[in-house]
């Protein structure tokens, strides 16, 4: 049996999953000389995801490829801005939060139809 | 879970809690001076790295399906930050005019550190903006966990 939000939920969960990596990462270095911070584009991330329906939900790394984010770069060649990471990291918990609620609710549905009739008709 | 970023925030807090340990060093020192033809004390600032995929055990064990197997233009992507090392501050030494010194040199100069104080604060301000970053991230890591765990609570 095919459970496509199984898939669509796994997806949206690993995708946010290897952004909020990248943004903690993107924390650690922000006093490390010359360091670029990285970021994933979530649609683009999730369109490789939904292409390749048949990976594991959450392996998304394969096809996923972090870009260099553009900001402003500073005197140690340093651009991760700790305001906009941090904005990131709150829109990213948003993002997890949202799809583990909606997977808990289709979930939820989905074994209430599975459960027999409780007046055993 | 979120194993990946706990390890990341764990190295960025281990490297700041390096930093600020220079800087109290740095300030404790301030004052410090030298006899002639003594090493006198110089500012230690932290140097960081980002820390290579691979060379951390737990990500060498996570195998391919995990987020350390990230890449950017075919390289790594480095997880977490690594200290690079300390460089010593060459910035100018400190000399006062003290004669009566038994410090003093033959011109009657007692050499200092060359540590500025301004410099240090500005210096732990921004060590612990980005200390709070980090626990800021662990403490959501740990809220998203939470929330997982707890929306699928039957």
């Amino acid at each position: 049996m095919e459970i496509g939000f199984l898939n669509f939920y796994g997806g949206v969960l690993g995708a946010a999953q290897d952004r909020a990596s990248l943004i903690a990462n993107n924390i650690a270095n922000a006093d490390t000389p010359g360091y670029k911070a990285t970021d994933v584009d979530f649609t683009s991330a999730m369109s490789a995801i939904m292409a390749n329906p048949d990976g594991t939900p959450g392996s998304s790394s394969p096809q996923v490829v972090p870009q260099y984010r553009q900001g402003v770069v500073g005197l140690d060649g340093n651009d991760v801005s700790l305001d906009n990471e941090r904005v990131e990291a709150a829109a990213n918990a948003g993002t997890m939060g949202a799809a583990s609620t909606f997977l808990h609710q289709s979930t939820a549905d989905l074994v209430t139809a599975l459960r027999p009739n409780p007046s055993g008709n | 879970m979120s194993g990946n970023i706990f390890s990341i925030v764990g190295s960025a807090l281990n490297a700041q809690d390096a930093r600020m340990a220079a800087i109290a060093s740095n300030l404790a020192n301030v004052d410090s001076i030298t006899a002639p033809g003594g090493v006198p004390y110089r500012a230690h600032e932290v140097v960081f790295q980002a820390d290579p995929v691979g060379t951390d055990t737990m990500e060498a064990d996570a195998g391919a399906s995990d987020a350390g197997s990230l890449e950017i233009n075919g390289g790594p992507v480095a997880s977490g930050v690594a200290i690079a090392g300390t460089v010593l501050s060459n910035a100018p030494l400190k000399t006062t005019y003290d004669p009566g010194s038994p410090y003093a040199d033959a011109q009657g100069y007692v050499t200092g550190s060359n540590v500025s104080q301004v410099n240090q604060m500005v210096d732990l301000v921004g060590a612990s903006n980005s200390y709070a970053a980090s626990v800021a991230v662990l403490q959501q890591a740990d809220r998203v966990d939470q929330q997982m765990i707890s929306s699928f609570q039957v």
